[in-house]
């Protein structure tokens, strides 16, 4: 978790600091950047939703993982904006169609977690660099975006679309699943 | 997009410190304007001295400990952030001449007032609190 610009540590403060420290990050973006607010505090779900709605940003939603929250937020971004989603690929088809043939896969997720584990041949780019990366990644191609639950990848392929990429596909529910029902780490090639 | 939030702090333990601090540190981060008049024993909350060291509500002071491991931040702390956000701070006049109190005991940056003062930003408030 290194990109300051765009992620909020708010991890083992209580209310009001979550809502205090977004605000202040949030003043240093440019509207449509995300920023990703971690946190213990189980309030701050409610609080990022009310605040996000009541200054104008689009809450795009809360990812669980080990106890810290992580939520996202779209700076300056009405509401009808974040409805758009892309397509989604069930992890089982997903699963199925990566035997038939070679896919682009792309992880979204932090170093840490692309590191403990990930799908055989995944390109690493991070949520927070796909924006500045996307010339790495061929418009023509059909492309895999996956990470933890869905949520991060989502977003990703909501930056993708919004830049051109029409094939853009998001597997849900994502590695969660992936390391409890299919190949374990020593399967990889 | 701007919203007012005017407060009425008329007690001065700890938990009503909490009670002020929170909601308007979470109200000016929501872009309200947002003004304190701390009157009567809501004075302490902005003291120098007292706001150091808050009593705890009598019977309740087992919470100490409960205030250490949820990381709440400290009083001063509060106060700091709440100046930052641009909270507006009115001590009461009147309070302070029947305490003999001067600005001076004060955190900086405060206001003295009298009722109008704060009547005048609470008339177009659109949530109004007492603690």
């Amino acid at each position: 978790m290194i990109e300051t610009a765009h992620i909020v540590d708010a991890k083992g403060l209580a209310c009001p600091m979550p809502i205090v420290r977004t605000r202040k990050a949030m003043k240093e973006l440019v509207p449509g950047d995300v920023l990703e607010v971690l946190a213990t505090d189980k309030g701050s779900t409610a609080d990022i939703k009310a605040w996000a709605a009541g200054s104008g940003h689009a809450y795009l939603g809360t990812e669980t993982e080990e106890n810290v929250l992580h939520h996202f937020i779209k700076k300056d971004s009405a509401q009808a904006e974040v409805k758009k989603e892309i397509p989604v690929i069930d992890l089982a088809a997903f699963v199925k169609k990566m035997q038939e043939e070679q896919l682009t896969i792309v992880d979204v997720r932090e170093q840490q977690e692309f590191d403990a584990e990930h799908v055989p041949g995944a390109l690493h780019i991070p949520l927070n660099e796909v924006e500045a990366r996307m010339d790495e990644l061929n418009k023509e191609e059909t492309i895999y975006l996956i990470c933890q639950t869905g949520r991060r990848s989502g977003i990703a392929g909501i930056r993708l679309a919004e830049n051109g990429f029409n094939n853009v596909l998001n597997v849900v529910p994502g590695m969660t699943d992936w390391t409890k029902q299919t190949m374990k780490r020593g399967n990889e090639s | 997009m701007t919203n007012r939030t005017a407060i009425i702090a008329a007690n001065g333990e700890l938990f009503d410190a909490y009670k002020v601090f929170n909601i308007a540190t979470a109200a000016a981060a929501s872009e309200h304007e947002v003004t304190i008049f701390f009157t009567f024993e809501g004075l302490n909350l902005i003291h120098k001295q007292a706001f150091q060291q808050l009593p705890l509500p009598a019977g309740k002071e087992h919470f100490a400990e409960g205030f250490k491991q949820a990381n709440v931040p400290e009083i001063p702390e509060l106060i700091e952030m709440a100046q930052e956000l641009g909270v507006k701070f009115i001590a009461c006049q009147m309070t302070m001449d029947v305490m003999g109190l001067e600005e001076s005991a004060f955190v900086d940056g405060i206001e003295v007032g009298g009722a109008v003062t704060f009547l005048e930003f609470a008339k177009e408030a659109d949530v109004t609190l007492t603690f």
